[in-house]
């Protein structure tokens, strides 16, 4: 591959490799595809909820356990309605330069907000999901934390979901 | 976790910066930006693409044929971060 082909391909290639060859199993494989959930109503009258694994946090809340060697398997809530500058970040696995000059960068909650503003969206939901990528058990995280933060995102009443693996 | 929500019958679209790990996760639906992990939505103060990579992500919910599809945008890292750089210039001599 020549640098110029690789301008539109993974900055970092390998990663599930080098991670897997480092820490055994601790990458997830799927042999298989979920049926797409048909959209229910336009995006204009639907309720967005966004899912993130960038360790975004209220300030003042439990920060995720960023060194325990297995992971930190719990979710953190953030209102749709916050500023950046009522959150915070709390992991060490990818790189917070850009985001901690502006956070929209991995958390683009004020795109959001002018998003549901303009109408191009329905609304969001009163919440946003945040967790952290450290998780070396991916059976536990399909488990438990996959399984919670989908039940929070139904009983947030969310119409359609992004989201953004950090 | 875009598998268990979509199970639930709420469509999914992830945007990745790691293609590899998309391929062996398998989400229902994602965008792919050749970005720096962590800066999936682009650089500093860039409000024109952080919007643009979040539209096109809606528009890939919206037209997605298939579980599995995965959308390329035709942006590069150095592009983003030449325009990042040019914005914060100009913020930059407008104080």
């Amino acid at each position: 591959m020549t640098a110029h082909s690789d301008e539109t391909k993974q900055l970092r290639p390998g990663l599930w490799e080098t991670v897997n060859e480092r820490y055994p199993g601790s990458m997830i494989t799927k042999d298989d595809f979920v049926p797409l959930a048909p959209l229910r109503k336009p995006l204009s009258e639907s309720r967005l909820t966004f899912v993130s694994s960038a360790g975004v946090q209220p300030k003042g809340t439990m920060p995720f356990d960023v060194v325990h060697p297995v992971g930190d398997y719990s979710f953190r809530r953030v209102p749709s309605t916050s500023n950046p500058s009522d959150l915070e970040i709390h992991q060490i696995k990818y790189p917070t330069h850009g985001a901690v000059n502006d956070l929209n960068v991995i958390f683009p909650i004020e795109r959001w907000q002018e998003l549901a503003a303009e109408s191009v969206i329905g609304g969001l939901t009163p919440n946003f999901f945040s967790f952290i990528g450290y998780n070396m058990d991916p059976e536990r995280l399909e488990r438990t934390l996959a399984e919670d933060i989908a039940e929070a995102v139904v009983a947030d009443g969310a119409d359609v979901a992004l989201l953004a693996p950090a | 976790m875009q598998r268990a929500i979509e199970h639930r019958g709420i469509p999914t679209v992830s945007v990745t910066v790691a293609l590899d790990i998309t391929e062996h996760s398998k989400p229902p639906r994602a965008v792919f930006v050749p970005f720096m992990m962590g800066h999936h939505f682009g650089v500093p103060y860039h409000r024109e693409l952080q919007r643009q990579i979040i539209l096109e992500a809606l528009d890939h919910l919206v037209k997605a044929e298939w579980s599995g599809e995965v959308r390329f945008l035709p942006i590069t890292w150095a592009q983003a971060r030449r325009e990042g750089k040019a914005i914060e210039e100009a913020a930059g001599r407008m104080t």
